[in-house]
């Protein structure tokens, strides 16, 4: 059953950070847009008040999923308990559950704002190293994107710093880093007499007034939620181009692409919740969904001309699935940390980001985590059977001294871990659910080793006792590579403007396009592949 | 030619000065001063990005927008061909150099009280030390009949000022500052005095408090209702920081803070509290501070049965809309923070009665207030919020809320009045009397008189 026909320059399927900041983008420039979202809009408020009434152990166990109730449409991960929309397998599989939001504004409404570039030598990594793969284009061509993506979000960094390794960069961050809580200030003291430099991220979140939203008042609640609007989400970019007329529709599940004889795309069709389908046209498309629903809308958009797939005659679409696989720890530490004062992740140690290891092993970050530690440590106090006094005190101590540290690590492009379709799950509306294969590799493996050796070496500097380390990689929801990036059609799925080999008027951005993840999070990137995308259009449409 | 002119003029009127000079101070000020005191750039500086005196700034009116003019000294576009009389004139009468009159969004009543070396000084500053932009503001272009320029001629036979100020002797040279200040360039009175049914300050009820559409400018004599509660030093730091310990500058204050009271002299903030001390005291409806809640004793409300969902339920209470949307920063118990850059709610002025105009205000346009190069900013709640944009009945609920629980007393503020607030503030019965079936019976020369002068209660509204 078929409604209206609706129509644009572009249409966006996706409404995140990278449909947010292009539909502004192009509505700016003057262009019709439309930007389909398969989840709902959410209030900040509810938001704030369905974490405020969590239950203490899903606090404590950070979990970030339920302040935002997945619908039955679109439905996303949620791991307390797991609901079963992601399955993964392979030797890694606890590493690949990763957090996603659906709905009008996406992930970026939980995130820690980390706004990191990427080294030259991340993005020409085979080039230097001899591993993995390279972007299809080198940093230079992708700076002004950075500087135009950390200026519409609005980032902070440490402009009166200099760190190496860091970024070159043609002009200062917009705004400058707020100073640092207390247990930043500390850690870094502690870890600096080994070699350690702990340094300040930059980071999508307010230092000063900017863009009519307040300065970072230190709630230390970016994950699930910030209260006040002082981070970045990518819904202010949806929000401000819908006021400049740009065309949200939300709960919006697409779910069939039509493709005409030259393989050029002519529709999208999306159902609603009821399952009535409408059908969109446009001079462009995009697809914006992130690293696991964009390879799923392509895998699950087969048709006639494209059976393997859309954009998938190269059969990568899925494959290469990357991430940062994590080692955590935590430990109580021999003097009070105070984690909790500014934001959840203001520094970390940027010494291992690059050398020339990385021909053979995984370059790494360590993070000093600065969630607070109340949730957490009352769990904990409470698990020792003490009460009264005695619990107040062990309430106190385990808030005040409990740190977590972790480690990020690099991976490679493994066209061997890959996303497929369900042939068992299938959603509300009858799309099969995402299944993927992980591996880490032993590339990472072998990095891991020295990383364990690092976080001991930590854990000792601050007189940690009960120290706990993961036994098996951690998920860090940097999901990279599905949709992978390269100059030759027979290996990649997007060009160096995110355009598809396969179909010219269709561009996908997303940190799917990413053909190798450093050590960083990977927002800020996508961000810029999606601003550089959007010159592509703006080109293309200007000239015919 | 011309500079003989204003040499002459300057001898003249520096001749006139006593030991404290017609305008209340020894030496004579310097000309970008007396514009920083006049506050001219709060309108004739298209905002904070603004080119200096290039006008362009809208400020909306029921009747529509009154642009404010290019006062740079640009022979073409700006008021670069005028004689220091046509500039007097101008400023002190209300009327152009081509002898049209401007709508009195231009405080030229209180600026009639300026001493004639201060419009000297100031004519100077303008013509040699401002940029001549050689560039148009748009033209102000209400329909008919407020496009009747002229009908402001009888209107200013009541209502149009005065002479100069003379220095009262049997008073202080500090009182005399003070009182030239308030009267004159700073013009407090053309906000904070209410105004009679034809739009005239009510000079009987002088600094009694009046509606600046959608705000509400609080009364500043020493009267039940006004500055009695406030310390010396207090009232000092609001004029000069825009904070206080129980308040906070927003909306147009928070301009006027920004743009012209934190730059003037400790002496001349010093003289404004001296003269303000001693104006006529005008009771108005006072708060009860006794009646302050004790903050201890605040019990967040219970509902965890709301949670989880996407969006907050349309009746969700005061208590919920509090703890989500305000509590962050104001803190669960309204005490705000430590330092006081969050501001306490309990105790706050703006939750006294006589200011739930303000409260409505603040929520939905929040507070921008840049001090000492330092912003502070609360976020707006209006409809284009990216923070959050909250409903009339939201507002009102939580606004009705943090009033009755941080407040003196329980206040019970409606969605039709932050309806009201939302598009502009309260229409004043002389606007409305210019609907076409009413002014034709009433005349349309006495409306398009006094429709004229309610332009100036409208100050421009924050850009959304």
């Amino acid at each position: 059953m078929t409604q209206e026909t609706l129509s644009a320059d572009v249409v966006i399927a996706g409404a995140g950070i990278c449909g947010g900041l292009m539909a502004l983008d192009l509505t700016r420039a003057g262009l019709s847009v439309i930007v389909l979202d398969a989840g709902p809009r959410y209030d900040r408020d509810q938001v704030v008040q369905n974490w405020r009434y969590m239950p203490p152990e899903n606090k404590a166990g950070f979990d970030y999923a339920t302040p935002y109730p997945t619908v039955p449409w679109a439905p996303h991960t949620n791991f307390f308990p797991d609901n079963g929309y992601l399955h993964t397998t392979g030797p890694d599989a606890a590493a690949y559950k990763q957090g996603i939001i659906k709905g009008v504004g996406g992930t970026t409404w939980h995130w820690a704002a980390s706004s990191w570039r990427y080294l030259p030598s991340d993005m020409q990594l085979y080039s230097t190293y001899g591993v993995g793969r390279d972007f299809a284009m080198t940093y230079d061509e992708l700076e002004p994107y950075y500087y135009a993506a950390e200026t519409e979000m609005g980032v902070m960094g440490p402009n009166d710093q200099q760190i190496t390794p860091s970024a070159p960069r043609s002009k200062p961050w917009p705004m400058t880093s707020m100073p640092y809580g207390y247990g930043d200030r500390r850690f870094t003291e502690l870890v600096a007499p080994l070699g350690y430099d702990n340094t300040p991220v930059p980071q999508g979140r307010n230092s000063r007034p900017y863009d009519g939203r307040p300065q970072c008042c230190g709630n230390n609640n970016c994950m699930p939620i910030c209260p006040i609007g002082a981070m970045y989400h990518g819904v202010y970019s949806i929000e401000k181009a819908e006021a400049l007329g740009a065309k949200v529709i939300e709960n919006a599940v697409v779910y069939r692409i039509d493709t005409d004889a030259k393989n050029d795309v002519t529709a999208m069709h999306f159902y609603n919740p009821d399952k009535i389908s409408t059908k969109v046209t446009a001079r462009r498309f995009v697809i914006a969904a992130n690293g696991i629903e964009t390879p799923k809308l392509l895998l699950v958009a087969a048709n006639d001309k494209n059976p393997n797939g859309i954009a998938n005659s190269s059969d990568q679409v899925g494959r290469n699935m990357m991430d940062h696989p994590g080692i955590s720890m935590s430990f109580v530490a021999a003097e009070p940390i105070w984690s909790g004062q500014g934001s959840v992740q203001m520094s970390s140690i940027t010494n291992f980001r690059d050398g020339e290891w990385r021909g053979e092993r995984s370059a790494i970050q360590i993070g000093y985590n600065n969630t607070a530690q109340t949730s957490k440590g009352g769990m904990k106090a409470l698990a020792t059977g003490k009460v009264g006094r005695a619990l107040d005190e062990e309430i106190r101590r385990r808030a005040a001294c409990g740190v977590d540290i972790y480690v990020n690590h690099e991976t490679l492009a493994d066209p061997n871990n890959r996303l497929t379709l369900s042939s068992k799950r299938k959603d509300a509306l009858g799309i099969p659910e995402p299944d993927v294969y992980y591996d880490v590799g032993d590339y990472v493996r072998r990095a891991a080793v020295s990383s364990r050796e690092h976080l001991k070496t930590i854990a000792q500097a601050l007189g940690g006792t009960e120290i706990e380390m993961s036994s098996t990689f951690t998920p860090n929801n940097h999901i990279c590579g599905g949709t992978i990036m390269g100059t030759d059609p027979r290996d990649s799925v997007v060009d160096s403007w995110c355009r598809t080999h396969d179909h010219q008027n269709l561009f996908l951005a997303t940190g799917g396009a990413m053909s190798a993840v450093g050590t960083v999070n990977a927002t800020l990137t996508m961000a810029a592949l999606s601003l550089r995308a959007a010159d592509a259009i703006k080109s293309d449409l200007r000239a015919g | 030619m011309l500079s003989k002119t204003i040499s002459l003029f300057a001898l003249c009127a520096g001749a006139m000065l006593g030991p404290w000079g017609a305008a209340g101070h020894a030496e004579q000020l310097s000309g970008a001063y007396i514009a920083t005191t006049a506050d001219c750039a709060a309108c004739h500086t298209d905002g904070k990005n603004g080119t200096p005196f290039a006008g362009g700034y809208a400020i909306t009116s029921p009747m529509g927008s009154i642009i404010a003019s290019n006062i740079t000294p640009s022979k073409e576009f700006g008021i670069g061909d005028y004689s220091l009389r046509d500039f007097s004139r101008a400023v002190r009468e209300g009327v152009r150099k081509d002898g049209a009159h401007l709508y009195p969004a231009m405080p030229y009543p209180a600026y009639s009280k300026m001493s004639d070396a201060d419009i000297a000084a100031l004519y100077d500053y303008f013509m040699n030390d401002v940029a001549p932009v050689d560039v148009a503001a748009p033209q102000t272009d209400l329909p008919f009949p407020f496009s009747v320029r002229m009908s402001m001629a009888g209107w200013n036979l009541l209502y149009g000022g005065g002479a100069p100020l003379v220095d009262d002797p049997a008073q202080s040279p500090e009182w005399n500052r003070g009182r030239y200040l308030v009267e004159g360039p700073a013009h407090c009175g053309t906000c904070h005095t209410p105004r009679n049914l034809l739009m005239g300050s009510k000079t009987s009820a002088f600094l009694a408090g009046g509606a600046v559409g959608p705000w509400f400018a609080p009364n500043l004599t020493p009267g039940a209702g006004g500055l009695s509660d406030w310390s010396d030093a207090d009232l000092s730091a609001y004029l000069s920081t825009g904070v206080a310990e129980h308040a906070r500058a927003s909306g147009p204050m928070a301009e006027a803070v920004e743009f012209s009271l934190q730059h003037l002299n400790d002496s001349d903030i010093a003289a404004i509290v001296t003269y303000l001390r001693t104006v006529p005291a005008q009771d108005t409806a006072q708060a009860d501070t006794a009646s302050m809640p004790d903050i201890a004793a605040f019990v967040p409300a219970d509902h965890s049965a709301n949670r989880s969902r996407h969006t907050l339920a349309d009746d969700a209470s005061g208590a919920q809309l509090y703890e989500t949307v305000c509590a962050s920063c104001h803190g669960l118990s309204g005490q705000g923070s430590a330092d006081g850059t969050y501001p306490a709610l309990t105790g706050n002025v703006t939750l006294e009665p006589a200011q739930s105009y303000n409260l409505i205000s603040t929520i939905l346009d929040g507070v921008s207030r840049t001090v000492d190069g330092h912003e502070t900013l609360m976020p707006a709640f209006h409809e284009g919020s990216l923070v959050q944009p909250l409903s009339d009945d939201q507002v009102a609920t939580v606004a009705s809320y943090v009033s009755t629980k941080f407040g003196t007393e329980p206040a019970d503020i409606t969605a039709q009045e932050v309806a009201t607030v939302r598009t502009g503030g309260p229409v004043a019965l002389l606007v409305k009397m210019a609907a076409p079936g009413v002014m034709a019976a009433i005349g349309a020369a006495l409306v398009l008189i006094l429709a004229g002068l309610a332009v100036m209660l409208w100050r421009r509204k924050r850009s959304r």
